[in-house]
């Protein structure tokens, strides 16, 4: 505890101690003893949170504990259940949604690697801000009304009404829930408020309807990316809103009734019209009507109606004839139910899927008919529909689409929002007074799709999954019941018959439960560090992924190669793990999970957005972390590792005996040879089994004739060796974006990175800050650089400038004044967890290291072929990969497998 | 007055028939076949020679024509207005038969050759039933638009019968004096099984701006599944003894008895048509009829009084005519498009209501006879 009575440098917050010290030091201390053995507290002698790379707590009126240099610093928090928005609700006349915080459980150690980088290159750990933003996790959940008391137990069990549980662990002496207020939304705010009071002993504060739902609409169409979706004939395509063009807009909001708000931004809005005909009229005359016990059920038996035999048609009355000259077809419902009235049929002579499907279309329809009308008054071309209504249902929103389309002449824009439901209540969250959501750049969000109700958001109730074991349970309960997780099957798309009229929609399959072609709500991941990667040359137009997976036949191949990935995934994650029954059992479940996964996407590719091969990747491992595998690959990377760093020596000795411009050559040569180390790849998985690391590398590298099928080398090797007696200057400092571990790196790059060091270029290693696959993470790198470094004096040099090796640590002042000749080598961590990389969303570290910056190197097919092949860059950038899949061989380069990518673009001045 | 052209509306036929009038007196005939109703028009045959006084008398409620200053004596008589349900063709082919009113251009040879066993038809049933009365009949239906028919018709209305436009506000009935120079443009929503809304700027200038399937038959066709009524009057009827607070959620049950003044809703808005059913355990025999059915009417009666003053406002039209069987005079179906046009318009729009609100179709298409006599006739 020593560190916490050394002075306390204080972040940049205007309102930083309002207490004494001595008071924060007792209140640390009383939790000190009084903490529990919680999960997620730090080991004990350790003070309270560490802070990462990432500060991961509100830091409102927080301090800083400790200094940098000794103790890793703690943050406190001492108004933290006041100052930390933990739950915001919306209780609806039929459901209740809930969007609670919770930080994160990184608790990734500040190790002298990056102290150095804060004062070599700046970065201050992404706490710039005078006011911070809230770095954790949005979830979102909901609960029927009627069934409240779940959602109440829900709320106490995760103690979301003292601020999480973690806030009552910190304030275990506070008296309880004082005057603990929760913001609430909704009409049930008001009448439910007493209920809350006595169960949970807090108070509702009441927010205004209209303000939240605007404050939540604004929020999500500037905030997230793929937000908004148009939705025609069964088509989703996410639209991508300039923020500086989202106003004027019309909001939609589909609950029990509607209400449409029209929007001129933040804060400015006026609730222009509305109608009674909502979802609260399809539910009660359905139940009427039908004997649907929800309005699920209700929804789902739509899918399999035929309207045909309610509707009255204008085929009908005009005896199958359009009417033409007034722009109505044959198909046109000309009188909703009205074939009613005509026969001598009663109510239960009528299928319930046929009336739940009239009276579907007519709401849908006569909702997006007013709705049109409305904006067409305010001459708003576009209208964004919300509310829980919709939930998803591809037959609602193409018939508010097709209506809007329909009465605009395709003048006006049907759009709908991910996060329909969640407009009112995340509007309540930011009613707080520090909701801590006010600065937030789409590149701070992150989001994530754990499986599992009902994190995932897209059941209305399920269970809270209190802890991994319950989930894997639930897993395996949801496996077992059959294809209910595994293989939703949405609906065909309806397809317009010409002038306002329908075909019926048919269904592919008789299990479809109403929300499968829901687009699933992910936690959302505040991340306040990330940032838009500087050196891109147009972050707007930047698009990471090469692959478009919403070609079907992209992402039947994508899906089937990581399908059978995965057996032998799960073998390395169980091994990883001990190979213990718990890992097993772990194990199973990811593998159930992710295979849910990849059925739910195969089904609905925008099921949690717009979807990249960058994304699928990244989803595995994100599983593979759910299920607690902290790094599967932990034990080949090692072994690959210690191989390669044992035959470096000897390359460095084999490179050192050719003249410059050979072993320039050698060295691209070698990056793309050792680049054939892979575990991502199925073809290179199977090679491991034919020989050793190092014969493979020879046999790669005698592989290595030019030209390659991308071979930009001459000029890139004029830029360094220039040509005659021209001799160029060199790079001040290049980024390498490493990729996998053992050979990869080690024969690969780390040659390269040298040969720059001794061109006197500063190098920057930039890693995955989570271990992906066999990639090598910047937690690895330093040791390995410090490994080689033993049998090289200029890596040894340039690492202890960079700060890597740990003798040269002492202090770091000393390292600065005794290596001042020497470049540094220095690792960066990229800010992300996955084989490939979305720039716009990288670390502080890597975008301060950026600043300084003139040449980008991006190494493998996750980082240059997958993603980045076609991104433009401001400074010099060299895409270096060897294609280790026939099929993308074939797309990208019109080549074969092992063929050799050397792409070279000069700054674009 | 009242009794002569309202009680039509409740008979299958026109009380002003006389029996000493022989069924051959009768001249034109049009029909407006719709998805629910057909809609027939007639006019007798009194001609001037045997014009009595009782003819004279009546040229108020009916359409009469002065002796001797029309081309077409055969029109100087009455016309007269009956409907049948669709769905109960034969009767209306019946009645036409046994009237022989298809021969109508036979028995009068000063009518144009051009009418010869021809009856003006429109609405959809014009193509459907074409063969059907050819077979029946051995007339051809002479198909005629159905919205130049409409508006032919509400033309022909307002500028001829006084009064016949009146607005409807908290139970009262209010005569509107049109003043014919300033008629135009206005909207005209007719409310048949479904709902046409048409710009009228002036005769035969007419568009059809938008329309919605939620009309009559959507009332008559949910309220019979829902309720088991017999008849769209039986229906109408229970709506008149019902309580929609049962079934709807008002803005006052969500917010808990509160008004919302904010955004102008009092407690007893409905945020949300038949809300209410969803929230308790209940089964459709545990509501009364009567309150589903005056729910019902809620619904689509505010719904089209919205949609039309949306439309009307889109256009800077004042005047919101609303015809169509779906009102048939009813007192809480007008009621509530006029507080829904209120509402919606803060005051801005009228909404207006036709006496002949049903026969507007088939008293256009009765005008497209060439020879129909009427273009001329003012209200006098």
């Amino acid at each position: 505890m020593a560190g916490l009575t050394e002075d306390h440098p204080q972040i940049g917050i205007d309102d930083i101690i309002d207490g004494s010290e001595q008071k924060l030091n007792e209140d640390i201390v009383e939790r000190e003893s009084g903490g529990g053995a919680r999960e997620m507290a730090p080991p004990a002698g350790n003070s309270i949170h560490r802070s990462g790379s990432r500060p991961q707590l509100d830091l409102s009126k927080a301090a800083i504990q400790g200094n940098f240099e000794e103790r890793d610093p703690t943050i406190l928090l001492p108004n933290q259940s006041d100052d930390i928005s933990h739950l915001a609700l919306d209780i609806g006349g039929s459901l209740i949604k809930l969007i609670y915080f919770s930080r994160h459980e990184d608790r990734s150690v500040k190790d002298r690697r990056k102290k150095f980088l804060e004062e070599k290159i700046g970065v201050s750990n992404g706490i710039r801000r005078s006011y911070p933003i809230l770095g954790g996790r949005l979830h979102f959940v909901k609960f029927e009304t009627a069934k409240i008391n779940e959602c109440l137990d829900f709320i106490s069990s995760k103690q979301l009404h003292r601020g999480g549980m973690d806030a009552h662990d910190w304030n275990s002496d506070a008296p309880d829930n004082e005057n603990a207020v929760i913001k609430a939304t909704g009409g049930g705010a008001h009448k439910f408020a007493d209920l809350f009071k006595e169960r949970l002993g807090v108070s509702i504060e009441k927010e205004d309807e209209m303000n939240c739902l605007v404050a939540g609409a604004n929020f999500l169409l500037k905030a997230i990316r793929h937000e908004a979706f148009t939705h025609m004939e069964g088509q989703k395509e996410f639209v991508q809103i300039d923020q500086n063009d989202l106003f004027p807009y019309l909001l939609v909001n589909i609950g029990s009734g509607v209400s449409m708000i029209k929007v001129d931004g933040d804060g400015k809005f006026q609730r222009v019209s509305g109608t009674n005909v909502g979802g609260g009229t399809y539910w009660g005359l359905g139940k009427l009507l039908t004997k649907c016990k929800s309005f699920d059920e209700l929804l789902e038996l739509s899918q399999r109606g035929d309207n045909r035999t309610i509707d009255m048609l204008v085929g009908d009355i005009y005896g199958g004839m359009d009417y033409s000259k007034i722009g109505l077809s044959a198909s046109t419902i000309a009188s909703s139910f009205g074939k009613a009235i005509s026969e001598n049929k009663n109510l239960e002579d009528y299928r319930p899927e046929d009336i739940s499907l009239s009276l579907l279309r007519m709401i849908s329809y006569n909702i997006g008919q007013i709705s049109y009308l409305n904006a067409l008054r305010f001459g708003l071309k576009r209208i964004f529909f919300g509310g829980f209504f919709i939930r998803g249902h591809a037959y609602t929103m193409d018939t508010i689409s097709f209506a809007v389309h329909f009465w605009s002449k395709g003048d006006a824009q049907a759009m709908f929002l991910r996060h329909e439901g969640f407009l009112g209540a995340l509007g309540a969250f930011m009613s707080y007074e520090k909701h801590g959501l006010d600065d937030l750049m789409v590149h701070h969000l992150v989001e994530r799709f754990p499986m599992g109700a009902p994190y995932t958001g897209g059941k209305i109730h399920g269970p809270p999954l209190g802890d991994l074991n319950e989930k894997i349970s639930w897993m395996a309960k949801f496996v077992q019941k059959g294809t209910e997780i595994t293989g939703p099957v949405p609906m065909a798309s309806p397809r317009t018959t010409g002038l306002g009229g329908f075909e019926v929609p048919s269904s592919k399959g008789a299990t479809l439960r109403s929300d499968a072609s829901n687009l699933n709500v992910g936690v959302l991941h505040l991340v306040p560090t990330l940032e838009v990667f500087p050196l891109l040359a147009d972050p707007k137009i930047y698009e990471p992924n090469t692959i478009d997976l919403a070609e079907q036949g992209e992402l039947q191949y994508w899906f089937t190669v990581l399908s059978e990935h995965l057996p032998d995934l799960v073998d390395k994650a169980v091994a990883s793990e001990g190979g213990t029954d718990d890992a097993k059992r772990r194990g199973d479940a990811f593998a159930r999970a992710f295979s849910a996964h990849l059925a739910r996407l195969m089904e609905e590719p925008a099921a949690y957005g717009k979807l990249g091969l960058a994304n699928l990747l990244e989803l595995r491992e994100e599983c593979l972390r759910e299920f607690q595998f902290i790094d599967a690959y932990r034990s080949i990377k090692q072994r690959e590792n210690e191989a390669s760093l044992a035959v470096l020596p000897d390359l460095l000795m084999e490179l050192d005996g050719m003249n410059e411009e050979t072993r320039l050559l050698t060295l691209i040569e070698g990056v793309l040879a050792a680049n054939i180390f892979d575990w991502g790849s199925r073809a290179c998985v199977e090679l491991y089994h034919k020989g050793t690391i190092i014969e493979i590398y020879r046999m790669s590298r005698n592989k290595m004739q030019r030209p390659w099928r991308v071979d930009d080398f001459d000029v890139f090797k004029e830029r360094m060796l220039g040509s005659g007696d021209e001799k160029p200057h060199p790079h001040k400092r290049a980024l390498l974006f490493v990729d996998n571990s053992g050979a990869d790196v080690v024969l690969g790059m780390l040659p390269l990175a040298r040969e720059l060091l001794r061109r006197g270029t500063e190098v920057v290693l930039v890693a995955n800050s989570l271990p992906a696959l066999n990639d090598v993470t910047a937690m690895e790198l330093p040791d390995i650089v410090a490994e080689a470094a033993k049998h090289c004096d200029i890596l040894r040099r340039a690492a202890e400038a960079g700060g890597l090796l740990v003798d040269a640590m002492i202090n770091s002042q000393d390292v600065n004044k005794e290596n001042s000749s020497s470049v540094p080598l220095m690792v960066v961590e990229n800010g992300c967890g996955s084989p490939c990389i979305d720039l716009r969303q990288v670390s502080s570290e890597l975008a301060a290291a950026a600043k300084d910056a003139d040449l980008v190197i991006l190494e493998g097919m996750g980082r240059a072929l997958h993603t980045n092949f076609n991104a433009q860059f401001k400074c010099d950038a060299l895409k270096l990969a060897m294609v280790k899949n026939q099929r993308l061989a074939e797309k990208l380069i019109k080549g074969y497998i092992y063929d050799c990518v050397c792409r070279y673009e000069p700054a674009s001045s | 007055m009242e009794c002569g052209m309202r009680g039509q509306l409740e008979e299958r036929e026109s009380k002003i028939m006389s029996p000493n009038q022989s069924t051959a007196e009768v001249s034109h005939l049009a029909v407006d076949i719709g998805g629910s109703l057909i809609k027939v028009v007639y006019s007798s045959s009194n001609n001037n020679n045997e014009a009595d006084d009782k003819g004279k008398k009546s040229s108020n409620d009916c359409v009469g024509i002065p002796n001797g200053s029309s081309d077409y004596p055969v029109l100087c008589g009455r016309l007269h207005f009956a409907k049948f349900e669709t769905s109960k063709i034969n009767d209306c082919l019946e009645f036409i038969s046994s009237k022989q009113l298809h021969q109508c251009a036979d028995w009068h040879h000063e009518a144009s050759s051009h009418d010869k066993n021809i009856i003006k038809a429109t609405g959809g049933g014009a193509y459907k039933f074409a063969d059907l009365f050819k077979e029946k009949l051995g007339v051809s239906l002479d198909k005629v638009d159905e919205m130049d028919c409409l508006v032919a018709g509400s033309n022909f209305l307002l500028k001829t019968v006084h009064p016949e436009a009146f607005t409807y506000i908290d139970g009262r009935e209010e005569y509107v004096q049109i003043d014919h120079n300033d008629l135009y443009p206005y909207l005209l929503v007719n409310i048949g099984s479904g709902v046409s809304m048409i710009k009228v700027d002036g005769d035969g200038k007419f568009e059809r701006v938008s329309g919605t399937s939620v009309g009559g038959g959507t009332f008559w066709g949910l309220g019979k599944l829902l309720t088991k009524c017999k008849s769209f009057d039986e229906l109408l009827e229970l709506s008149q003894k019902g309580n929609n607070r049962v079934i709807d959620m008002l803005v006052g049950d969500i917010y808990g008895g509160v008004d919302c003044p904010k955004i102008g809703l009092s407690s007893t808005a409905i945020a949300s048509s038949f809300g209410k059913a969803i929230s308790e355990n209940k089964e459709l025999e545990d509501y009364r009829p009567e309150d589903i059915s005056r729910s019902l009417l809620r619904l689509i009666s505010n719904n089209i009084g919205q949609i039309s003053y949306l439309n009307a406002l889109r256009f800077g039209l004042n005047r919101i005519f609303f015809g169509g069987f779906f009102i048939r005079g009813h007192a809480y179906t007008m009621d509530t498009i006029s507080v829904a046009v209120h509402f919606w318009s803060k005051g801005e729009a009228k909404a207006m209501f036709l006496r002949h609100e049903g026969f507007l179709g088939a008293l256009g298409a009765f005008t497209s006879f060439e020879s129909h006599g009427l273009n001329d006739i003012t209200t006098h």
